[in-house]
């Protein structure tokens, strides 16, 4: 005890002995790359007052130097690497899964199918999608199964041995023939139309029949994806507590806890969502996806279990943009006033509700344009297809009306020989307009966009 | 032959939850040396609104951008939030940021005016300091009063808040209501070259004028604007995904899934336009996904302009575009040919 220093002691400096150079081999690492040593603060950020300044984002100084850390760049110790299989068929019965095959394979930890899942269902409006399919399968990107194992090729390598045997059932794919009565029921016993809106504002019959001319169109937009450069990304931790971790690349934490909450049947404080980065969102990255799975997968196995979607599951197993068909009928005076108009909107809604009812709502209220109608009829319906399910992405159905009322515009525009900025002064919104819903509209500064495009572009110098 | 032609398209948006409830909440800490931090449970999905929301509470705490650090997005340490979903994170979430920040300055209020000896409704707080409103010679650093609060009063600055849109219920028959409490308002117009021999169509140029409110951060703003242009041209002229007749994707790859580079993208000139809207923080709105909403449309209208064809389904893939441009020289044809 006598050698020990007291406490505030000064110890003696040790000075150690200079060592030969290493004979040890090291393993090969990338050169370090220092960070200067003063991390700069651009001016911007140090001004006030700080509303209205062109600040930088302090993420961007990491995505530059490439330090952001996304899922895919995290390791856990023990972590596993998981991996799904997809149906292939758009729809079917399923009569056997057999897996027996794929859990012998040495690396593979375990294989879990929708059966083992506590509530087997979610949906931000109705829970009519599996988490893994279990007796149905709606779309050919239907999850079928999962393998955790020690990597991801074994994973990969694991699927292929799962056997699941399938009895072929119709399916529609074409949402005006899934509007028919006679049409294969996606979810029999409903209805393949699963929601509904309707706006409707005076009598638009009666103005149609008055109006000096009455234009029609039919406009249809396409199946797109979100494409965001980060694919799915999630990593789940089940500890010993019976608590679980899931870092994950979602964008709306709260909802996805209380998926995970439900689907696992456990309370919410038991569950931790911790969200990265994301690497691009654009509405796909709104629910869960595989969360569940991977929380069960290391339920099972007492590691960190990791998955990563591939490209191609981002396109067949991730939400995708509504496709619309788009009917409108406009009545317009001599001069190119809007006196009525009637739209029907059909949603091809895929196979699962997902944000449809979100979609087809707002679709529903913004398809008049923002012009003052008097006259209105607006409806739309979400149909079931069994194809990829449709959900929220970047302007939830306004893309969609918009290319439909705005090509229509500029038709009567043409048509009576109006300049297609004017008739859109014309009948644009103004400050105190009534929306279709009836709603006073504020803060309305349309007709000042559309005077700001115009001069910047030229649009009156270079009439044609 | 290339054509040039132009198209104008307007759109309307609105922010927030249809009816339903969409809240937020925020907490906001003002540590002892007058910086602060800021509890946020939305998560920073590329389109720099942990900046937007810095910039927020820096703001009501007369502070600097600089001086505000954003913990966001873990369920166990962050107040609830709705998510960055339907463009109101600057909307939604900052005015919850905003009452935070204006709860803890309540604290700091409460005892700067015991030391510079008025009350504290005569107090402001501006570039990181305390002051008096009307005679700013009055007046403390902020980390003096923050310091003060915490280490001597023992009254640590912190404040919390929550928002949620008031809206009003559509009515199930006619659908009227209140189902938004704002929108924004936007027009883009594009100019294209349509070669009509291939129907290729190259945008060249994109004005955009967006109603944002009170941009909270321009830079960010046009960032938005710019990224909403390139997907709304992929809506307009490439994105497509294909399927057989047994409902398997033809295409789930970006080999054969075309959509925009760098090399597709035309001159975007993003203007923002004047509006404040007294219901947001300062008076924003939002941005998000209004910025591709017209850009489609605006192409569509300007490849009519250019060579007359009105293609109704999208995308306008240059087959579709040239398919129509030789129905219609069928049909004209057809017209002039002596019966």
């Amino acid at each position: 005890m006598a050698d020990e220093p007291k406490l505030g002691e000064q110890q003696a400096t040790r000075v150690s002995e200079p060592l030969e150079a290493p004979a040890l081999r090291v393993p090969a690492l990338p050169p370090a790359s220092p960070y200067p040593i003063e991390t700069r603060v651009p001016k911007v950020r140090q001004q006030t007052p700080a509303v209205g300044q062109r600040a930088t984002r302090p993420d961007g100084r990491l995505h530059g130097l490439g330090q952001t850390k996304y899922i895919a760049d995290l390791t856990l110790p023990g972590m596993l690497h998981a991996k799904i299989k997809r149906a292939g068929i758009a729809s079917a019965r399923i009569k056997r899964i057999d897996t027996s095959a794929a859990e012998a394979m040495p690396g593979v930890m375990a294989v879990l199918t929708g059966r083992e899942i506590p509530v087997n269902s979610f949906g931000p409006s109705f829970q009519d999608q599996p988490v893994l399919a279990d007796d149905r399968v709606y779309h050919a990107g239907d999850g079928v199964a999962a393998v955790a194992a020690v990597t991801e090729q074994i994973a990969v390598e694991a699927l292929d041995k799962i056997v699941v045997d399938y009895e072929p059932l119709p399916a529609v794919l074409d949402p005006l023939e899934a509007l028919r009565e006679d049409a294969f029921k996606v979810h029999a016993p409903n209805s393949n139309v699963y929601a509904t809106k309707v706006i409707k504002r005076g009598d638009v019959e009666q103005a149609l029949a008055g109006a000096y001319r009455v234009f029609e169109g039919r406009f249809t937009t396409q199946m797109v994806e979100h494409v965001p450069l980060e694919p799915h990304a999630s990593i789940a931790e089940w500890d010993a507590n019976g608590r679980v971790t899931i870092h994950t690349s979602l964008g709306r934490i709260t909802l996805g806890r209380a998926d995970v909450a439900r689907t696992l049947q456990l309370p919410i404080n038991r569950i931790r969502i911790v969200a990265t980065v994301v690497g691009g969102n654009f509405g796909g990255k709104n629910e869960i996806t595989q969360e569940p799975v991977l929380a069960l997968l290391s339920k099972k196995t007492g590691r960190p279990v990791k998955g990563v979607y591939t490209r191609t599951e981002e396109f067949i197993a991730s939400t995708t943009r509504h496709p619309f068909v788009m009917d409108y009928k406009t009545g317009v005076s001599r001069d190119g006033r809007l006196l009525a108009r009637k739209v029907r909107l059909v949603l091809d809604g895929g196979a699962y509700c997902s944000w449809s009812e979100t979609t087809l709502g707002k679709a529903c209220i913004l398809s008049g344009g923002p012009y003052n109608i008097e006259h209105l009829q607006l409806e739309a319906y979400a149909v079931y297809t069994n194809k990829t399910m449709t959900g929220a992405m970047r302007g939830f159905g306004a893309p969609q009306v918009c290319f439909a009322y705005e090509s229509h515009m500029d038709d009567i525009a043409h048509a009576l020989g109006i300049d297609p900025l004017d008739i859109r002064l014309l009948n644009g919104f103004e400050e105190g307009s009534a929306s279709p819903t009836g709603q006073v509209l504020q803060s309305v500064v349309l007709k000042r966009s559309l005077e700001k495009a115009a001069e910047r572009f030229g649009w009156k110098e270079n009439d044609s | 032959m290339k054509k040039r032609g132009r198209g104008i398209a307007c759109m309307w948006y609105p922010i927030g939850f249809t009816v339903a409830a969409n809240p937020s909440a925020a907490v906001v800490k003002v540590n002892e040396d007058g910086t602060a931090t800021l509890l946020t449970g939305t998560v920073e999905t590329g389109q720099g609104s942990l900046t937007v929301l810095g910039q927020i509470a820096a703001e009501e705490l007369g502070i600097a951008t600089e001086d505000v650090h954003v913990v966001s997005a873990d369920t166990d340490t962050t107040p609830m939030d709705t998510g960055a979903i339907a463009s109101r994170t600057t909307y939604v979430t900052g005015n919850a940021v905003r009452l935070a920040a204006a709860n803890a300055k309540d604290v700091l209020f409460g005892i700067a005016a015991g030391m510079l000896g008025v009350n504290a409704d005569q107090l402001e707080a501006r570039d990181r300091k305390i002051q008096v409103k009307g005679y700013p010679a009055r007046h403390l650093p902020i980390g003096t009063v923050a310091h003060q609060a915490q280490v001597v009063r023992g009254e640590p600055p912190l404040g919390s808040a929550s928002w949620n849109p008031p809206t009003v219920p559509m009515d199930p028959e006619t659908g009227q209501g209140k189902p938004f409490n704002t929108y924004v308002y936007a027009t883009q117009i594009a100019e294209v070259d349509v070669d009509d021999e291939t129907g290729e169509v190259e945008v060249l140029r994109v004005v955009a004028a967006h109603d944002c409110g009170t941009p909270i951060n321009p830079m960010l703003v046009e960032g938005q604007v710019q990224g909403g242009v390139s997907m709304g041209l992929g809506f307009a002229l490439q994105e497509e995904i294909l399927f057989d007749g047994a409902g398997r994707q033809l295409n789930p790859n970006l080999t054969n899934y075309i959509m925009p580079t760098s090399l597709d993208m035309p001159e975007v000139e993003v203007d923002i336009v004047d509006s404040y809207d007294p219901t947001g923080p300062f008076g924003a709105k939002g941005v998000g996904e209004p910025t591709l909403v017209p850009t489609a449309a605006a192409i569509l209208n300007a490849i009519h302009d250019a060579v007359g064809v009105r293609i109704t389904s999208l995308p306008a893939t240059s087959e579709k575009v040239l398919a129509a441009i030789k129905a219609k020289r069928a049909a004209a044809k057809a017209l002039t040919k002596p019966a």
